[in-house]
């Protein structure tokens, strides 16, 4: 009878599984264990991993190290994923021909047209107007009312205002007869004077009507069909506010500029295309199906996109000691995004959601020095190792521990760096595949969508459900549900949106509504996770037809979130396969496949 | 040696003479502040409307005393705690707590009456708190505690938040600022300030409502 230990080097965690195998060669799985794999994937310092993880699993069934006679490494899969986020539209104002943005709270109602002029020529100006009053922020609401009431009784027709302050309610509270009010308008001195302008509010939680349609902007200033046109970016920008100016100047405009960001020259067996990343995801996807099966992929140098590729090649020429041109880039995953960004020349420090690419990137090499990691172990613990399998193998293996599973079966390896598949039919022959974009690059959508600028916060916001404290007693989540407090809970909760992480709630400091983040969070899955399974499982389910697939598990710590499953299992239901997360050897749920597959694996070859 | 109360305000008040605390500040405490018409109605009773923020000034506000540490006249900062409330769409409401000078309790107590249930306690000085009526009265939804660092924008901010917090949305924390020498600076003078408050605390006396 002997002992025997499997182990799984991850990008991010650490498995093992300790068998016994009795005389007949009967393997017996005892334990297993889980520890965040140190150092990069690959590199000597995972030993340190290793020898942690081996020892949690041999203490727990009071075994120790020198009970071990062999220790099975996988053969782990040698790609490394990189992400990176390209924006590829920005929005720019000539002139200040408009002021688009939303105020916390707007004054008044309606709609108001006039021509700019400040509040101190307003005292002496003798022509009726209508005017729109231009307000600095030298004066105090009090007085502003003041004087635009005493304007109003000489006579002169007030039909909005401007202002740069938060001022707006205080200031239509004290006025006779409301007129609308945009405030904090911070970049105020940039407001041409003697223009002819429009000011728009809508009620609360309703959108301005007017100023988002070119035709009433059209009607309103007495436009020419060709100047209607120009004022098309203006209307869309300012569809879905609640406020909004546009003042017409003899020149202003605004327009949406592309950013060449690069191109990508996709290799492939047959042929080869090259494409511009500012033309979308939607266009770059396209190319690489064409050009499938993919050898290699070039970015053009000097470009975003190429400071990129030279980035992974980097890390992966120094993680394999090969040279920087032996890389090659093999699969790439390209999502359309949006990225808040400053609207150039705005007078109110708008945004606009600019579009982005968000490209991950898989780089294939010879082989990782996982030989080495095995030497070293003996070394460090004077127990055998050596190499049991292959990393796809070895899983395919574990998860057909998983009751209620028979080949032809797929599995769905969904990580960090690279989401991997493979297929065992039902000869036994297995067929695997790797294909960028997984969790990391959920994480950067989520990051940039949100404007967060914190890929620890993002990543939290990626795993955990979301909840909105609403009293210090209660708080409402994210599927309408209350859960009551019998004690209050922490002040700086207090009517905010948190995140239910695993240390408790997380309170995050975004303007967005609740609904809108879980909006983000879902499609940053769905164009990933989603995308890539169905990817994937094309590539190798036989004949390219997903439908003969009987069974498909979903493996890897990706599978234990807490809607990606539901997510592909939505979409294969359609192809009518099974879909489920594995419980290998029915305890273990999803994790600890390759580490059982390799035990297996081992006491089969030998017997 | 035996320091009578009488001795430490010398001892302050030399020391305050010597570090000429107004440096910089731009406005003259030394100047003569009116009070503010602080004419109470009746007794303060728990509000039910959920659109009011209840503002509870300490017993010496706007009457013994009438400006803040650092020459503030108590009269801008109701009418920026205010219009920092309206301009949220919500109403104010003014009463005046005797029966502690303690900015923590005087906050909560006025939370309790808040129709809302958020409230905001300041002390003549001008120190500070959000609170809100579920909460202990030694926690906050925001403290401003260096008194002299508070100025009418960020009286307006208060005033602000309060009633974003009233309305249950979660506005960004009013930016504190810290500065390691205002403790140092003005230590005694808040030591003296304070003894001044206390000086109208009525243990027995009602919460009572301010008129408009």
């Amino acid at each position: 009878m002997t002992y025997i230990a499997g182990v799984d080097v991850g990008n991010n965690t650490t498995e093992v599984a300790i068998a016994r195998v009795d005389t007949a060669g009967k393997p017996d799985i005892l334990s297993s264990s889980l520890v965040r794999t140190m150092g990069i994937k690959g590199t000597i310092r995972n030993a340190l991993g290793v020898i942690d993880a081996l020892d949690k699993g041999l203490a727990a069934v009071g075994l120790e190290r020198k009970d071990l006679s062999l220790i099975l490494l996988n053969e782990a899969t040698p790609v490394i994923g990189d992400v990176a986020m390209e924006t590829i539209t920005e929005t720019v104002i000539t002139e200040s021909a408009m002021i688009g943005h939303n105020p916390g709270t707007p004054g008044g109602l309606g709609l108001g047209v006039g021509t700019t002029i400040t509040l101190d020529q307003l005292e002496s100006t003798q022509l009726p107007g209508p005017w729109i009053v231009v307000i600095s922020d030298q004066f105090d609401f009090k007085e502003v009312a003041e004087r635009l009431t005493r304007g109003v009784s000489r006579g002169l027709i007030v039909s909005g205002a401007i202002v740069k302050k938060d001022d707006a309610v205080l200031i239509t509270n004290r006025l006779h007869r409301s007129v609308p009010i945009v405030d904090e308008v911070s970049h105020i001195d940039r407001v041409p004077l003697g223009m002819p302008a429009a000011v728009e509010v809508a009620g609360q939680g309703k959108a301005i009507e007017k100023l988002s349609n070119p035709y009433d902007i059209a009607t309103l200033f007495d436009l020419t069909p060709e100047e209607t046109k120009q004022v098309v970016p203006i209307a869309r920008a300012l569809m879905g506010t609640r406020s909004a100016v546009v003042i017409k100047t003899p020149r202003g405009e605004i327009e949406e500029r592309r950013i060449p960001a690069g191109s990508i020259v996709l290799l492939g067996e047959v042929r080869k295309e090259s494409v511009k990343v500012e033309e979308g995801a939607e266009a770059i996807m396209q190319k690489v199906a064409l050009v499938s099966p993919l050898v290699e992929i070039q970015a053009e140098a000097g470009t975003h996109v190429g400071g990129m590729f030279e980035h992974i090649r980097t890390v992966m020429a120094d993680l394999t000691d090969q040279p920087v041109s032996a890389i090659q880039v093999q699969d790439i995953l390209a999502v359309d995004t949006l990225k808040p960004q400053r609207v150039l020349g705005s007078l109110a420090g708008e945004y606009s959601m600019g579009n982005a690419v968000g490209l991950a990137a898989m780089v294939r090499t010879h082989k990782l020095p996982m030989q080495r990691l095995a030497r070293k172990l003996e070394e460090e613990i004077s127990i055998p190792s050596s190499i049991g399998g292959v990393e796809a193998e070895m899983a395919i293996r574990g998860a057909l521990t998983t009751p209620g599973l028979k080949p032809p079966m797929a599995i769905l390896d969904l990580g960090g760096g690279s989401t991997d598949a493979s297929m065992i039919n039902e000869a036994g022959h297995i067929t695997s595949i790797h294909l960028a974009g997984a969790g990391d690059m959920v994480t950067l959508l989520i990051d940039t969508e949100l404007g967060l600028d914190d890929r620890d916060l993002a990543e939290k916001i990626k795993v955990n459900p979301l909840a909105k404290v609403e009293t210090l007693f209660h708080m409402r989540h994210e599927d309408g549900s209350v859960q009551f407090f019998n004690e209050p809970l922490e002040p700086r909760l207090f009517g905010r949106v948190v995140v239910l992480a695993g240390e408790g709630p997380v309170p995050l400091d975004i303007k967005e509504p609740l609904s809108k983040i879980v909006q983000i969070r879902q499609n940053a899955k769905r164009k990933v996770f989603v995308r890539n399974s169905l990817r994937a499982l094309e590539r190798i389910a036989p004949a390219g037809n997903i439908r003969l697939i009987s069974f498909v598990a979903l493996v890897g710590g990706s599978a234990l979130d807490f809607e990606i499953p539901r997510m592909i299992s939505d979409v294969l239901v359609e192809y009518g396969v099974v879909t489920g997360r594995a419980n290998i050897r029915g305890v273990e749920g999803p994790r600890n496949a390759v580490a059982t597959g390799l035990v297996l694996a081992h006491v089969n070859s030998v017997h | 040696m035996n320091i009578s109360e009488e001795m430490v305000k010398q001892i302050i008040i030399e020391v305050l003479d010597q570090m000429h605390v107004t440096e910089g500040i731009g406005l003259n405490p030394d100047e003569d502040v009116p009070p503010v018409d602080m004419t109470e109605t009746e007794e303060a009773k728990p509000g039910t409307d959920r659109n009011e923020v209840v503002i509870g000034v300490s017993p010496a506000f706007g009457n013994m005393m009438t400006k803040t540490i650092i020459g503030i006249p108590h009269r801008e900062v109701l009418r920026e705690l205010k219009a920092g409330i309206e301009e949220e769409g919500l109403h104010p409401r003014l009463v005046k707590v005797y029966r502690t000078a303690d900015v923590g309790f005087i906050a909560h107590e006025v939370a309790k009456l808040s129709g809302s249930g958020i409230g905001i306690g300041i002390l003549s000085r001008g120190t500070t708190v959000i609170h809100q009526k579920n909460l202990a009265p030694l926690q906050n939804l925001e403290l401003f505690s260096q008194s002299p660092l508070v100025d009418l924008e960020t009286f307006r901010s208060i005033g602000r938040n309060a009633a974003k917090y009233a309305k249950g949305e979660s506005p960004s924390p009013v930016p504190v600022r810290n500065d390691p020498m205002a403790r140092p600076r003005y230590q005694g003078l808040a030591a003296l300030l304070h003894n001044k408050e206390v000086q109208s605390v009525d243990q027995g006396k009602k919460t009572m409502e301010i008129s408009r």
